[in-house]
């Protein structure tokens, strides 16, 4: 008992020794204690997204054949339901319990003329459309669009086209004539722009192409035709600074045999004959196919050749690959600086379409280009853009342009980004990125589509940290799609919640909900390693088996070996 | 001369950060900015187990998954194999249906029947055709094989000993 009390006494006294040195350091030491405790409280979120739904991106099948890995979905579609085939529209008088049509590129455009409807208002409120001609942006409205649709499908449909081989720059005549091909039924087909003349004559041959669309003195039509007996008509678009001359002039060689316009002109004559509505059409005939050139390894080009199914599979498993929070809508400007006749950008800039969200165009869109001089023109809040873009600019100019200040605002934007949670884009962290986002003028950039070709060389394969850096110096949220040939949209596309970061290569994400992906030819030991086999309604002809090895990570995303 | 007047004045208390209450709130602070700020790795969840390799069974071959020893719960049906693991209290040993664990099941599935006349004797010999059942005897099997698809795997298909297949297994 008597030493019980001692101890007690003992203590306090102890403590009572302690606490007689209180003074002002204390004070301040303590009242720093609480404020960085009231501040972590404060400041602290919930990570974005539950992070057992990142440690497992994907459900693999129990079974898997031998020699093969188990097949991989995603968590939208899993197995034992079918894949994502369609856009799911429900047309107006419709009962309400039936499930919509798969829908094509017609219900698409539809979907735009008619606008963001709030139940049952109509019409709604549209989107526009701008095409970036370096500066300055020109707007159209899809009334406008409708109208070069009509005129210049149904003169083709006269003309009795069957293959139009279009060769332009990412402009308003290139998406008019590919809704125009699914309304007045013609196969179209996207050929790079940039093409030597002998492979685009080589390649109008191969394709059996009747009409041509391309830029105005953009290339030698006697060469052209000399090759292309097939080949009926052509149609100029010239661009605005060179509308005045006269592009009617054909050279002597071709005069008799081919039929040459000029796109304003057409449009222009034919304006009163042809409505501003959309045409009516029978929603069970099929659309024509739409048909991409993918480069392939030995330096020649391959023919992709899209059906409406896979197009419309492929448009709604990206729609839907982001969180209803996270998805383009009516409030969105989509500029793709990427070029259209590649399918990741065309079925992203269909979807914003479907999605009533205003889409701009850039002349100088393609796969190698300045990211900050094609962004320039318009303000954006989404970007589609090649990994290759990407990681030039990150490489650079980001990353030599990013001084000690910025380093110190990284660091405390990588401990929120680690937290999962994107880091506000306030004061502080603008002046400090000052120096990486010199360039550019996105402000209201909120999201960025970057899209990796399978093939494309493995330098552009963005690393973790770029993605990261991208993330901190943008402000914008950031996803990450594989695309291979055959594959209409993407094979893959990373979570935009995912903001891990691990050394090397970023992985590629999980499967849309439009394929199901199968590691074919593994050895037994390394089960999740093989050949990107990728099946499902999004994919030509089914399935296809991509030129390149992958692997299934512990957290089933997939990601390139 | 200034020295001895300092020293006359007491020496004002010294303010020092170093006493032990201050060393003791520093170190406190140290830890909660540490656990603040340090590197949290991501989550994982463990390894899902591994998928089961779809393999050719002969009745020879199968017969070992009759759920003896922990060993899973497989029956066949027309060719197809079922893991019907899940419902060992059924199909595994000491169930009602225990007969047909390891075996071919769709004679007996068909005829409702529990018994062991409804197994192929011969495990060497070719598969039952099945030949001589009736329609209603066939739209038993059928509705059993529906029910199996939607609640089991199917983890492999049987064939006869002399099937070319069979080699493989």
């Amino acid at each position: 008992m008597a030493s019980d009390t001692s101890l007690v006494a003992k203590l306090d006294a102890v403590v009572a020794d302690i606490l007689a040195d209180w003074n002002i350091y204390t004070t301040l030491i303590a009242g720093a204690i609480l404020a960085f405790l009231v501040f972590s409280f404060v400041t602290s979120k919930e990570p974005e997204i539950h992070p057992f739904l990142l440690a497992r991106q994907s459900t693999a099948f129990p079974v898997r054949q031998p020699g093969e890995s188990s097949a991989y979905r995603s968590l939208e579609t899993p197995h034992g339901f079918p894949l994502r085939s369609g856009l799911n529209v429900k047309d107006p008088g419709a009962p309400k319990w039936t499930s919509g049509r798969r829908g094509d590129l017609r219900d698409i455009w539809k979907a735009a003329v008619r606008g963001a409807a709030e139940e049952g208002k109509l019409p709604g409120k549209q989107g526009k459309i701008y095409t970036v001609l370096g500066r300055k942006a020109i707007e159209h409205s899809l009334e406008q669009v409708t109208q070069e649709i009509n005129v210049i499908g149904s003169r083709l449909q006269t003309a009795n086209a069957k293959v139009v081989a279009i060769c332009l720059t990412d402009s308003i005549e290139l998406l008019a004539t590919i809704f125009a091909g699914a309304f007045y039924g013609f196969k179209t087909i996207l050929v790079p722009h940039n093409l030597d003349p002998k492979d685009l004559s080589a390649l109008l041959q191969k394709a059996q192409a009747d009409v041509l669309i391309a830029e105005a003195g953009a290339l030698d039509l006697s060469l052209v035709a000399k090759s292309n007996g097939q080949l009926s008509q052509v149609i100029w678009v010239a661009k605005i600074g060179s509308r005045h001359m006269d592009w009617n002039d054909v050279p002597s060689d071709v005069k008799g045999s081919l039929d040459v316009s000029v796109w304003h002109e057409v449009v222009e004559e034919k304006k009163d004959l042809t409505g501003l509505d959309v045409p009516s059409w029978d929603a069970s005939t099929p659309t024509p196919s739409v048909t991409t050139v993918w480069p392939s390894a030995s330096q020649g080009f391959d023919f992709v050749e899209y059906q409406p199914e896979n197009l419309v599979s492929a448009i709604a498993g990206l729609t839907y690959s982001l969180p209803r929070n996270q998805r383009i809508g009516p409030s969105d400007l989509v500029l793709s600086i990427d070029s259209l006749s590649r399918s990741y950008p065309l079925c992203q800039i269909m979807a914003a379409l479907y999605s009533n969200a205003s889409v701009a165009v850039n002349s100088v869109a393609g796969e190698g280009v300045d990211f900050a001089l094609a962004t320039v023109g318009v303000s954006p809040t989404v970007v589609i853009a090649s990994s290759r873009t990407m990681s030039a600019y990150h490489d650079k100019f980001m990353e030599p342009h990013s001084g000690f200040i910025t380093a110190i605002a990284r660091w405390f934007d990588v401990r929120k980004l680690d937290a999962g949670v994107m880091p506000s884009h306030g004061m502080f962290s603008q002046v400090a990125n000052i120096g990486p986002t010199a360039e550019l003028s996105l402000d209201k950039l909120r999201l960025l589509c970057v899209s990796h070709r399978v093939d494309a060389d493995s330098q552009y394969r963005l690393t973790c940290a770029q993605l990261t850096d991208l993330r901190i110096f943008t402000g914008a949220r950031v996803v990450y799609a594989l695309t291979g040939p055959g594959v209409a949209g993407a094979v893959s596309q990373t979570n935009v919640f995912d903001y891990r970061r691990y050394a090397g290569p970023s992985h590629v994400g999980a499967p849309l909900s439009s394929v199901e992906l199968v590691m074919t030819g593994v050895s037994e030991d390394k089960e999740n390693e093989g050949q990107i086999t990728v099946s499902g309604p999004a994919v030509v002809s089914g399935k296809t088996t991509l030129a390149a090895e992958g692997r299934i990570r512990d957290d089933n995303t997939l990601e390139l070996c | 001369m200034s020295t001895a007047e300092t020293g006359a004045v007491p020496p004002p208390e010294v303010m020092t950060i170093a006493s032990p209450i201050n060393l003791i709130l520093l170190s406190l602070f140290i830890i909660l900015i540490y656990t603040q700020f340090r590197p949290k790795a991501p989550v994982t969840l463990p390894k899902s187990p591994a998928p089961i390799v779809f393999r050719t069974f002969t009745p020879t071959t199968l017969l070992p998954f009759n759920g003896t020893e922990d060993k899973p719960v497989y029956l066949a049906v027309r060719g197809r194999v079922f893991d019907v693991s899940p419902g060992r209290n059924f199909y595994g040993p000491g169930g009602p249906y225990e007969n047909f664990a390891g075996r071919d099941a769709s004679r007996g599935l068909a005829c409702q029947s529990f018994d062991e006349e409804m197994l192929t004797k011969d495990l060497k010999g070719p598969l039952d055709e099945l030949k001589d059942l009736d329609g209603e005897q066939l739209e038993n099997l059928q509705s059993w094989e529906e029910r199996f698809s939607e609640k089991y795997l199917v983890v492999g298909k049987l064939v006869a000993e002399s099937d070319p297949e069979a080699v493989k297994a």
